[in-house]
């Protein structure tokens, strides 16, 4: 399978305190996998690294085969943010923000088609938000906005998924079908990466669990991710 | 024939309705962002085209248009480069603007005839020649608001995640500002360089009030634009004695406590239909 993200002896700290210290990572074309840690762990750094939101202090990051700071590869990427960054000045439907997703791989100065609005429809769906496609983001609770930002993130197929915290706010008998949704993507071939500080919503669907841990990604088992935190290792 | 159905009266409602309808429909872009005060900036710094342009022998419009496009341009680069403050470099544009403009107008003996009409405005005595100059600078501003419309919105709604997913998001600030920039000088002569961004956000303020959507607000704020428009104008050339600019201006800010009352009683019939 195809290498969708490469991280090669990375190097990242913020002013003098250092995250990430020779750091290496690969991932699949098909992968589905979850970072996991504390909060400042540095989960989130990775996955800001991989969409070339932060640059590297030293070594290489390539996604998709290209550096992540490339619009080509960027917009082959989906990115669902950690919660609502999203000011409130004006309404904004579900199916407004949704279809925002799909701006980037549109193009400029292409109109959206009837093609277009059934993918934002069945995005929309996917998330359990047919309902409230219509009702303004705002006045919908934590999960619901948490869940249109997921739609917005998966709506235009990208072969990379970046999720920050993806079950923010969602209501715990609907993890599962967003876990099973994502378990969907990647046995089509989608590399889901997914930073959550609690891995229980994905343990059964996704193939790997990492956490970063003395400045460098591991991979553990999903039992060894419990006994570090029952030992105070990742607390 | 009434007054309100002469030749000046019908020019004037015909650039009122092209500004009333253009402003809020860039305005709620930077209204989504936080920016409304930069249609402020723009106009201020207007100011000084104006007198640069009036010195040198142009029509007003022309060094409006020219100084508040590159001004646009320079602001957007320290506020990219983190140079400034947003609001802080808006500041130094306000006054730098009105303070250069201010004495270039004294300095060229041309303040009282040509300042107080673009501070505040003179849609009456606006010409046939400068309603096309309104009209093509309003198609153009309109026009790239409707061929960028979906990726404006996406940048409105969270710019980091737009630049994550490959949109081009400075360039897009970009071209804003410049949209902005020019609207200003559209709406210089209607109701001035002081008051034209109360177009640009008051009607925004009062359609977010009735609408779901973002496209719901766009559409509510452009009847509200030209609601404004035209009412405030009616009032100043029926009453003769009072300032289009400022008719128009406090006509809007009625329109958005209206907006804002029937905004709220819609909002209860709606939870209550929940």
């Amino acid at each position: 399978m195809q290498v969708t993200v490469q991280l090669r002896d990375v190097g990242f700290g913020y002013g003098a305190v250092p995250v990430l210290d020779g750091t290496d990572l690969e991932m699949r074309a098909g992968e589905f996998a979850v970072f996991a840690g504390a909060n400042g762990s540095g989960k989130t750094t990775v996955l800001r690294l991989c969409l070339g939101l932060l640059k590297p202090d030293s070594g290489s990051v390539r996604v998709l085969g290209g550096s992540p700071s490339d619009r080509e590869v960027r917009r082959r990427i989906g990115y669902a943010p950690q919660g609502l960054r999203m000011v409130t000045s004006l309404p904004v439907s579900v199916t407004e923000v949704v279809a925002a997703g799909l701006a980037p791989t549109k193009g400029v100065l292409r109109r959206m088609d009837r093609r277009d609005w059934r993918k934002v429809d069945t995005a929309i769906e996917a998330v359990g938000l047919g309902d409230l496609s219509a009702e303004c983001l705002f006045e919908l609770s934590g999960g619901q906005q948490q869940r249109a930002i997921l739609a917005r993130a998966m709506v235009g197929d990208p072969e990379l998924l970046l999720l920050d915290e993806p079950t923010t706010g969602i209501d715990r008998s609907l993890r599962p079908t967003l876990a099973a949704e994502l378990r969907r993507r990647a046995d089509s071939g989608v590399t889901v990466v997914a930073v959550s500080h609690d891995p229980d919503d994905f343990h059964e669907v996704c193939d790997r669990i990492l956490i970063v841990d003395e400045h460098k990604v591991s991979q553990i088992t999903h039992e060894e991710f419990h006994t570090h935190i029952e030992t105070g290792g990742l607390g | 024939m009434s007054r309100l159905f002469l030749d000046f009266a019908v020019r004037a409602y015909i650039v009122g309705v092209l500004v009333g309808v253009t402003a809020p429909t860039i305005g709620c872009f930077l209204v989504q962002r936080r920016l409304s005060l930069i249609g402020d900036g723009m106009g201020h710094l207007a100011f000084a085209g104006v007198a640069i342009g009036v010195a040198a022998g142009f029509a007003p419009v022309w060094g409006a248009l020219a100084i508040a496009v590159i001004g646009a341009l320079l602001l957007e680069w320290l506020r990219t480069r983190g140079r400034l403050a947003s609001d802080l470099s808006l500041a130094l544009v306000f006054y730098f603007g009105i303070a250069l403009g201010l004495e270039v107008l004294t300095a060229s003996g041309r303040f009282s005839g040509v300042g107080f009409a673009v501070l505040f405005g003179d849609p009456l005595s606006v010409t046939t020649g400068e309603i096309w100059l309104v009209l093509a600078l309003c198609l153009l501003v309109g026009g790239i608001v409707a061929l960028f419309y979906k990726e404006f919105l996406a940048v409105a709604l969270d710019e980091e995640t737009a630049r994550a997913s490959g949109l081009p998001v400075d360039r897009l600030n970009v071209l804003l500002v410049v949209l902005v920039a020019l609207l200003v000088a559209a709406g210089m002569r209607v109701v001035g360089l002081l008051l034209v961004a109360a177009l640009l956000v008051i009607p925004v303020a009062a359609g977010s009030r009735l609408a779901h959507s973002f496209r719901g607000a766009m559409a509510w704020s452009v009847g509200a634009g030209v609601a404004s428009s035209l009412l405030g104008l009616l009032a100043a050339v029926g009453q003769g004695d009072l300032a289009p600019g400022g008719s128009i201006v406090l006509t809007s800010i009625m329109l958005f406590f209206v907006a804002a009352a029937a905004g709220r009683r819609a909002a209860r019939l709606h939870t209550r239909r929940q």
